[in-house]
């Protein structure tokens, strides 16, 4: 077992709104933040004007770097491969260039095998105006990753942007070595407007927001196992974050896919009744549930280690 | 002979006939349509409770529910028409005549209705309006009402939602109409009394608590850079220049982020007890940071707002609250409050024309007013002087001696040039216009006229209406600031630049203000869970509010 430890402990935390909050931050802050002071190295950036060839079609505004910041840099002077998803751009959303910058990113760390990668998702899935080409990408980009992890590269996705990690984006969350999320982050496959007008209100009330967040938000992801790592509302926490996961990443083997499907078959034997994310909650042993989404970080992470010790054993 | 007691006794006709349902003056669930048909007549002017926030949604229902053999063609008066039952009350032939002042979720099926001839519309008012007219021409002969809570004798608890039952209550009453109110619970002891038992005939349990719409909480997660820049134009523009301490804010997102930047931006410049100390405004959750901060001495309220009632009940010193500790507002007090001792309404609109007549009527939607138009316009019976007052109607009128000349009330209308769905603020002709002659209106809704308005705020910058001297000065300080909309590009440059010179409008560099400075770290809070978090955790907000 590594001797890698998580000091989010060490974080100081401003008393009541923090300068330097993931979710508030942009692309470009959350990256330059991340890695080493002046340490990135941006590939295909916005000077190179590689915009989308489909929005145009729909009158819609085009962003010179599609939303989407791929690069090179360093934690800790070691290098990083980086893609960072912009929410306020389309929110997030995986077009053709956009989602080719990824595919690419992870070609190369598979070819080189000697760069961990961070995916900063921020996403609300694959873009509506270019779908057929958005998830094209998504399946190229599952490919390209699941490569690079079967070539040694861990890669590591951190979840805490103002549009989740949705549609596409929770199934390449799905398929990263291990996943970090704070509780404004939300990850999940169809998201509730659509879960709400495919199955009706009854079955899901996309108006009811602490019911959103119980169900997809950071905290329950952490609970059930969905990601290692719940992570304070900062930058510096999610490069801890990155920091302890690049290092713990388990390697693709069988072993850690029979452990895999052994863990989610477990968590559908378990909860598979639970109507709520509450029931879950209570059934892991927390007892007052109810009290869980108020919990403070430190509370949190303290209960969640209590209820469920995360596994690095799995993915 | 003359009957000079026709009312008093046909109210104890209608008395005798509900207490065929009643023990003593309490009326069971069940009963409660029964009551209706029994105590109302044909063509009777009934006030159903209702506003902006509160609902009195059991007897609603109830209404709705009466044989319209028995009961027909009644004149609703009263504030809002907000639930789907008020509505039905006409399309079932229950109702036939209509005065209000507010309908939000309503807005669509109300001009409908209004089209097909269901609804008789007598008038569209402000709130401060149809309360005056309770107590002359529009007195209702049966009110239903909303309590928190009633004791055996009909003594009444309405507690933080107040709102305007008082007002109501007061008219019905003293002019021998007949006073029903629903009520949470009934207990042994209230909290406190807010409307005397003699006062109330017929008293009827719900069992759970009357409908609230937490109308007035704004996320801060949802302010955009854009109008942070609006709200750092106003801080510095017109709250600091002038000195507003006494003022109202409307609910839309600019003014929160006001509210928001106080702390922080408004810190900076040193405005800190010298601006927005003295308040007639709702318990906005936005308004916490300031004061936790230590700016807001004292906020009289209209309504309550849902999950900000143990936080008002903490910080007495600011609101007001009764014996029991709990908030008492009044719609009708802080209205007049507004309207008499604020020097400043501050609010967004949808569409403003270029005389700056501004209005939130589209045209398929009846919207009505609520309280923007008495807190955004001119007191021609105010006496007293204060600085922002006397200032104003200096810049208005320089040229009159100082002790004739009457200040003004700063009314200030802002927003983007182009707001939701990219719609543009400023337009050649309202749509309220359209609406009027569709519906035949003598009067188009007009929120806030144009001679009332005193600035316009935009991200391209202010507009002082005051000191134009001209309508055509003024269409032109108007199309200064509303920038790449049609209204704004078909502007005289040159003359929109005199306008500049003159400091009639006001460039975010004229001001100091770098937009690039527009940035969501000026928020105070940048999303609910921060205003949990200033409140000490006493903020409860709805769970439509939580994203945690």
């Amino acid at each position: 077992m590594s001797t890698v430890t998580l000091d989010n402990a060490k974080v100081e935390r401003q008393p009541l709104v923090s300068t330097d909050s993931w979710y508030e931050a942009s692309a470009r802050q959350r990256v330059e933040g991340l890695l080493d002071a002046n340490s990135f190295v941006e590939f295909i950036g916005p000077e190179m004007r590689e915009i989308s060839p489909h929005l145009a079609l729909f009158d819609l505004p085009e962003q010179f770097d599609d939303g989407m910041v791929v690069g090179l840099g360093r934690i800790d002077g070691a290098p990083v491969l980086v893609a960072a998803q912009e929410g306020r751009f389309m929110g997030g959303a995986f077009g053709e260039v956009h989602g080719a910058k990824l595919k690419g990113l992870l070609r190369a760390a598979r070819d080189m095998a000697s760069m961990p990668v961070l995916i900063l998702f921020d996403t609300g899935g694959v873009r509506l105006q270019e779908a057929n080409a958005g998830e094209l990408a998504i399946a190229e980009i599952m490919r390209a990753l699941m490569e690079a992890r079967f070539a040694g590269v861990p890669v590591v996705g951190l979840v805490g942007g103002r549009s989740g990690c949705y549609g596409g984006g929770g199934l390449i969350a799905g398929s990263c070595s291990a996943l970090a999320v704070s509780e404004q982050g939300r990850i999940s496959v169809s998201g509730p407007e659509v879960i709400e007008t495919n199955r009706g209100v009854e079955e899901f009330d996309s108006k009811d927001r602490a019911l959103v967040w119980r169900t997809m938000g950071g905290k329950h992801r952490r609970l059930i196992g969905g990601a290692e790592v719940f992570a304070d509302d900062t930058i510096e926490s999610f490069r801890n974050a990155a920091r302890y996961l690049i290092e713990l990443a388990p390697a693709p083997t069988l072993d850690t896919l029979e452990a895999e499907q052994a863990r989610l078959a477990q968590r559908i034997h378990d909860f598979g009744d639970c109507a709520d994310a509450l029931d879950i909650w209570r059934s892991l042993g927390a007892s007052e549930p109810e009290t869980i989404p108020a919990l403070s970080y430190e509370a949190f992470v303290a209960l969640a280690d209590r209820l469920q010790e995360p596994r690095h054993d799995a993915r | 002979m003359t009957v000079w007691n026709s009312a008093q006794r046909l109210r104890d006709e209608r008395i005798r006939a509900g207490a065929a349902y009643a023990q003593g003056k309490r009326v069971a669930k069940a009963d409660a349509t029964a009551l209706l048909e029994a105590v109302i007549r044909p063509g009777d002017r009934v006030c159903l409770e209702g506003d902006n926030q509160k609902q009195a949604d059991l007897l609603a229902s109830a209404l709705a529910a009466v044989d319209k053999n028995r009961i027909h063609d009644l004149h609703m008066v009263q504030s809002g028409v907000v639930l789907p039952e008020h509505l039905d009350l006409f399309e079932l032939g229950i109702a036939r005549r209509l005065d209000y002042a507010y309908s939000g979720p309503q807005s669509q099926r109300i001009a409908k209705l209004l089209f097909g001839g269901k609804i008789e519309l007598g008038a569209v008012h402000t709130y401060l309006e149809l309360f005056a007219r309770y107590y002359v021409d529009l007195t209702p002969q049966v009110a239903l009402i909303a309590a928190v809570s009633a004791d055996r004798e009909g003594n009444l608890y309405t507690g933080p939602n107040t709102e305007d039952t008082p007002a109501i209550v007061e008219a019905t009453a003293f002019k021998d109409g007949i006073v029903i109110a629903q009520v949470n619970e009934i207990v042994d002891k209230l909290p406190r009394v807010d409307i005397p038992g003699d006062w109330v005939n017929f008293v009827i349990e719900s069992g759970k608590p009357f409908y609230v719409e937490p109308l007035f909480t704004r996320d801060p997660g949802a302010i955009t850079e854009t109008q942070i820049l609006t709200a750092m134009l106003a801080i510095k523009g017109i709250y600091a220049p002038y000195g507003v301490q006494r003022l109202n804010h409307g609910i839309g997102f600019n003014t929160a982020a006001i509210e928001l930047l106080l702390p922080t931006y408004g810190e900076r410049l040193g405005l800190k007890g010298k601006v927005a100390s003295h308040w007639a405004l709702n318990p906005h959750p936005t308004l916490i940071p300031a004061i936790e901060s230590g700016w807001v001495q004292q906020i009289h309220s209209f309504g309550s707002e849902v999950g900000m009632d143990a936080y008002i009940q903490a910080r007495p010193d600011v609101f007001f609250t009764g014996p029991d500790g709990s908030l008492r507002s009044n719609r009708a007090m802080s209205q007049t409050a507004g309207l008499y001792a604020c020097d400043m309404f501050i609010g967004s609109t949808l569409q403003i024309d270029l005389h700056g007549n501004s209005s939130t009527v589209t045209a398929d939607r009846v919207a009505g007013f609520g309280g923007a138009p008495n807190m955004g316009s001119d007191a021609r019976g105010r006496r007293h002087p204060s600085q922002p007052w006397l200032l104003a109607g200096k810049e208005a009128d320089p040229d009159s001696p100082a002790p004739l000349r009457r200040g003004r009330k700063l009314v200030v209308q802002i927003g983007e040039t182009f707001g939701e769905k990219n719609a543009p603020m400023f337009v050649e002709q309202l749509d309220a216009l359209k609406l009027a002659s569709k519906l035949d209106l003598e009067l188009a809704p007009v929120m806030v006229y144009g001679d009332d308005v005193t600035h316009i705020v935009t991200e391209e910058g202010i507009a002082n209406l005051l000191l134009c001297r001209s309508n055509d000065e003024r269409e032109h300080a108007i199309r200064g600031v509303a920038g790449y909309t049609d209204v704004g590009r078909a502007r005289d440059k040159k003359l929109v630049q005199q306008l500049r010179e003159r400091g009639v409008i006001r460039r975010p560099e004229d001001l100091g203000i770098d937009p690039l400075d527009a940035d969501r770290r000026w928020l105070a809070a940048r999303s609910i869970k921060d205003l949990v978090q200033w409140s000490g955790h006493l903020y409860a907000p709805p769970s439509k509010f939580r994203n945690w």
